[in-house]
């Protein structure tokens, strides 16, 4: 390929894309990039930002989670290996500020915390972040600022822990190991590990976690590792940097690979555009080709022509569409704004290589084929127009497209075999929905009796190119379908969840009740006319093993759920069966508890289901060092979303006597009634109270965002989706303006014509709002029934503004781009053709 | 508003027309100072060397195109007090065409190609009046065959069905043999001057076939964009 070759092609991309021949492809290979790359960039950043943090993040370079305090022997052998040590304990607990209050993420450090990193707080809310090497001292509270904005508090002043008062003269901006989980989502206060005792927050059975951080050499912290790892039970957990920090990540992980799939569907349309594009421009230049075969150029000559004016398109067009999803993925961090960490490093290069090589894989892969095809144009052509190079072959073209996608698959999914899954999956969910629209277009052919011509010239042009009628309807109805679905989830699914609630349904949960206040704790409730559930004691304990089994024999391997058995369970003991339960099998036993055996135990029965276990099993549980065995005497059903306390396992009391216990219970407060909380809790410090309606609105805060971020990501399939109905229209407007000049020759009026148009992309839109309500009200009927236990109910309106919006849209984009049929004089198309 | 007495009869009319585009190279006439009457019932021949305008004339007769001077009338309403839509509603009620190369819409059958001038006019059964016409042009029975099933010559048949159905004032023809063989040619001919007979159309027809020419009443002769006698 010579200089005075990359010139020539160079000017005839000048001159093609003057023309208006390119913009298609263009356009298309900029979304298709935008897509990918700002995903690219996305986790691109995400990711350095839990490298970059995590030996900060995780406050040290080992970190042992555990649900009690660890064995002394463990922390002297950390000491014999010149490991330093520090101990952080969490908890959920209720702080108060005047009548305010709220559930908190208390955190109580010792000296020695962290080990790794550095805190970081500010002197006011939002104030200046400045690096703190001190902890809070004993009459101190440091607090994240949505607890400030919670309470309605300033800096400087108290609030109430328990029993103690704490000034609260720090913001938190940044603290190394901020642990995570259930209660990460409730705000942070961090205080000094010596306040608790005065507090008197902490009781036996509390819901803790106990954190120890050590830090040293590398060999001695492996040394340390391996000695300690044989020795952790099921509930510990032992984190090093390298595994980072776990709960920062699986959740937005996940939401970064299904962005990261939606944006290849974006792709995928894309890619369908940029190959009607390729295939037009190559069908323009049959004849230019066929000149230039008469003057001697060869084959070869002819693709140096056209190969780099494709390399100087991709480049471009991917140029682009890397500085513009570097724009993008700021939208992307903006809307997922709250859930992120604050601090996110830039994002690095590779992203922006990756975006531009993905740019030319599918610039080759949708229109090289095409393009490739102008080598075969004969000379001949010249002087017989009809001559055409040989069609493709169907498996060049889809080969390459798929080869294409593939390769961009497998960037997200990072696995070959799940890219042939999701990949094969595809291909069958497409080729349903795919006859859906086909028996929908078939359907809509019953109109073509009660129509008037100008209509039914219409809608023959959306009958008369079936497949790609189908095609159209498949990428705007899965893009409807989407958008409507999270519509959906995000306003009616949550609200009949809340409605379908029988009324005075528990809204506030209350744990950590000690023995000792149980009874006043009860009184108080019926005194102030308070609807509550029984209190139950809990008792925690772990479920060792199943008929002389160890547990992990009966976990079925990739059975999520499995991992809250294999934690510490919540036990508890009655004689009364609770509401809301039914015995399936077994037997209850009576008032008093079993006359003959008493280590007996009654299990839910699905929980039994999923490890086995029969009527007549007998279970090991481990409290601590002491083993406990109980034989199973019943199985029970548990309605789990009725907001009673609700177990896995019931004992007879005497089965858990000599353990130490703290009871628990719910109850329903209206919310005018919240200021009582306050009254509660002075009275019982100790006392731990969720509160559900607040979970309930950050839950739904939580979807807000991340549904915001998928619809930012659809809005590029949408994007991709009009460059499809665009590329079509262009690659049928030679045949329109012809067949619109014939119309309009033949006495058919501007308006006759236009009203042509709206109705082949009004029905175009319609079917594809229709295809969209079927498969969302599918979709919502299984996430309702199946997934969520809901009383489904039709969602109508769906069924009108889906079409309808659909029909407005598209008609409304089809018919602008087909404007220009009406423009010209017929006479000037009539020559041209 | 007819301007000379003498011209009421006449059913085309041009006055001074003249046609200029832009190109590349700068202005280039196609038409200049053209002066034409063509009475009801009148069959004329235009005719002239390949690239002397007549197409164009054709075209700007049948309002198909703007004149860039000049005026014309036709079926009594001057086209340059119409815009475009007014122009379509008065070729689908006053004219018919038939061109060289055919122009059917490969989307529709036979039928619907003649029923389509009917319909976009409004008419309630379309499909009577171009089933007989189609059966009189010979192809009775090929009313469902689309385009492409059908030869030059029956193609050109449908054109001309579609061209009668609506029994239009005036008929432009541009050379609606060119591309025919030299004995269907012949037999379209022939159809078209029967159905003119038949119907009592205006006849304007573009060809460079003086035999074909010689069986109009008249003959006008285009030289480089102006009539010569
Ligand atoms: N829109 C146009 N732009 C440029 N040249 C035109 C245009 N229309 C017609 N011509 C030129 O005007 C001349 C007359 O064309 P035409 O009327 O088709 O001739 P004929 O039908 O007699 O062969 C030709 O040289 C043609 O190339
Ligand atoms: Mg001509």
């Amino acid at each position: 390929m010579s200089l005075a070759e990359l010139r020539l092609a160079w000017r005839m991309l000048l001159r093609d894309w003057r023309a208006g021949e390119l913009r298609i492809l263009m356009l298309a290979l900029i979304i298709a990039v935008t897509a990918t790359t700002a995903i690219g960039f996305f986790s691109d950043r995400l990711q350095r930002a839990m490298v970059e943090q995590s030996a900060e993040l995780l406050g040290g370079d080992l970190l042992l989670q555990s649900p009690r305090e660890i064995l002394p022997e463990w922390q002297a052998r950390a000491a014999e290996l010149n490991l330093a040590e520090a101990q952080v304990l969490e908890f959920p607990s209720v702080v108060l500020h005047g009548e305010a209050l709220q559930l908190a993420g208390v955190k109580a450090v010792d000296a020695r915390y962290p080990l790794r990193g550095q805190l970081r707080v500010a002197l006011s809310p939002y104030g200046e972040e400045i690096r703190e090497t001190r902890i809070p001292s004993v009459e101190e509270a440091w607090v994240e600022v949505r607890l400030l904005t919670l309470l309605g508090m300033e800096i400087g002043d108290w609030l109430e822990l328990g029993e103690t008062r704490l000034q609260v003269t720090r913001v938190l901006t940044f603290e190394p190991s901020a642990g995570g989980g259930f209660f990460a989502m409730a705000p942070r206060v961090m205080v000094n590990q010596q306040v608790l005792a005065a507090a008197n927050v902490l009781q036996p059975g509390s819901r803790i976690s106990h954190n120890y951080l050590f830090a040293g050499e590398d060999r001695a912290l492996q040394a340390f590792q391996d000695w300690l790892r044989p020795q952790l039970e099921p509930s510990h957990r032992l984190l090093d940097i390298r595994e980072g920090q776990p709960t920062v990540g699986a959740a937005l992980e996940r939401a970064e690979q299904y962005l990261g799939l939606a944006s290849l569907v974006a792709v995928l349309l894309a890619g369908v555009a940029i190959a009607m594009g390729a295939r037009r421009y190559a069908d323009r230049h049959f004849d230019t080709t066929a000149v230039m075969r008469c003057l001697g150029a060869g084959q070869r000559r002819i693709m140096a022509l056209y190969l780099p004016q494709l390399l100087w398109l991709g480049l471009i067009g991917s140029g682009i569409g890397v500085a513009l999803a570097w724009l993008a993925q700021f939208v992307l961090f903006w809307l997922l704004g709250d859930l992120l960490p604050t601090n996110i490093p830039a994002a690095g290069w590779l992203p922006l290589w990756i975006g531009m090589a993905s740019g030319l894989t599918v610039l080759a892969g949708f229109a090289l084929p095409p393009v490739l095809r102008l080598r075969q144009v004969p000379a001949l052509r010249v002087l017989r127009r009809e001559l055409s190079p040989m069609p493709l072959r169907g498996w060049l073209v889809y080969g390459a497209a798929l080869l294409a996608l593939a390769l961009l698959m497998w960037r997200y999914t990072g696995s070959a075999l799940l890219t042939a899954t999701v990949m094969g999956g595809a291909a069958l969910a497409l080729l349903i929905l795919g006859s859906l629209a086909a028996g929908l277009l078939q359907l809509s052919r019953l109109m073509h009796r009660g129509v008037g011509v100008a209509w039914r010239y219409g809608l023959n042009n959306l009958w008369r190119r079936p497949l790609l009628s189908i095609s159209q309807i498949l990428a705007f109805g899965l893009t409807f379908m989407a958008m409507a679905l999270i519509v959906l989830v995000r306003g009616d699914l949550i609200d009949s969840w809340q409605t379908q609630l029988p009324p005075e349904t528990p809204n506030h949960f209350v744990v950590n009740i000690l023995p000792e206040q149980r009874d006043a704790f009860a009184a108080l409730l019926d005194q102030r006319a308070i609807a509550h559930s029984e209190l139950y004691p809990l008792v925690r304990g772990r479920l060792a093993e199943v008929a002389g089994e160890p547990l992990g024999n009966r976990i079925q391997p990739g059975d999520e759920g499995a991992g809250a058995v294999y934690r510490e369970m919540n036990l508890t003991w009655t004689d009364t069966l609770p509401a809301h339960n039914r015995i399936t099998a077994g037997q209850w036993w009576p008032t008093g508890g079993p006359t003959d055996d008493v280590m007996v135990v009654s299990m839910e029965d699905r929980l039994a289901e999923r490890l086995g276990v029969r009527l007549g099993d007998v279970l090991t549980f481990s409290f601590g060092a002491e083993q406990r065995q109980v034989r199973v005497t019943s199985l029970r059903s548990v309605q789990w979303d009725s907001f009673q306390p609700n177990f896995f396992m019931i004992f007879p009391e005497q089965a858990l006597a000599g353990q130490p216990s703290t009871y628990m219970t719910s109850f329903y407060l209206p919310l005018e009634r919240k200021g009582e909380l306050t009254t509660m809790l002075r009275q019982f410090p100790s006392i731990t109270i969720v509160d559900l309606d607040r979970l309930m609105e950050q839950v739904r805060s939580i979807l807000g965002q991340v549904t915001l971020a998928v619809e930012f990501v659809l809005l590029f399939v949408l994007l991709a989706g009009f460059a499809v109905l665009y590329a079509a229209l262009q690659a049928s407007l030679d045949e329109r303006l012809h067949e619109g000049a014939l119309l309009r020759t033949l006495g058919a009026s501007r308006r006759q014509l236009r009203s042509a148009h709206l109705a082949e992309f009004g029905l175009l839109g319609g079917l594809a709002g229709l295809m969209a309500a079927i498969g969302a009200e599918l979709i919502a009927w299984l996430l309702y029934t199946r997934v969520f236990d809901l009383a489904y109910h039709w969602q109508w309106p769906m069924w009108l503004w889906l079409p309808g919006l659909g029909a407005l849209l598209i008609g409304l984009v089809g018919y602008l781009a087909t404007a220009q049929v009406l423009r010209h004089s017929p006479l000037a198309v009539l020559r041209r053709l | 508003m007819p301007t000379h007495p003498e011209k009421v009869s006449a059913i085309v009319s041009a006055q001074g027309l003249g046609k200029q585009v832009e190109t590349a190279a700068g202005q280039l006439v196609i038409l200049e100072d053209i002066h034409l009457d063509i009475a009801a019932g009148e069959s004329v021949a235009i005719v002239g060397a390949s690239g002397s305008g007549k197409s164009t004339l054709l075209g700007l007769l049948a309002g198909l195109d703007q004149a860039s001077s000049g005026r014309i009338r036709l079926a009594g309403e001057w086209l340059d007090a119409l815009d475009e839509d007014g122009r379509a509603r008065l070729r689908g009620e006053q004219v018919g065409f038939v061109f060289q190369s055919f122009q059917l819409l490969p989307s529709l059958s036979a039928l619907e190609n003649v029923m389509l001038p009917l319909e976009l006019a409004g008419h309630r059964d379309a499909s009577t009046p171009a089933a007989a016409l189609l059966e009189r042009v010979g192809l009775g029975a090929r009313l469902d065959h689309y385009p492409k099933q059908l030869s030059g010559g029956e193609q050109q048949r449908v054109a001309i069905a579609r061209a009668f159905v609506m029994q239009p004032k005036v008929l432009f023809a541009d050379e609606p043999t060119g591309n025919l063989d030299a004995a269907t040619g012949q037999r379209i001919i022939e159809l078209l001057f029967s159905l003119n007979a038949e119907q009592g159309t205006t006849l304007i027809l573009v060809t460079h076939d003086d035999q074909l020419a010689g069986r109009c009443q008249r003959a006008v002769r285009l030289d480089a964009g102006r009539i010569v006698p």
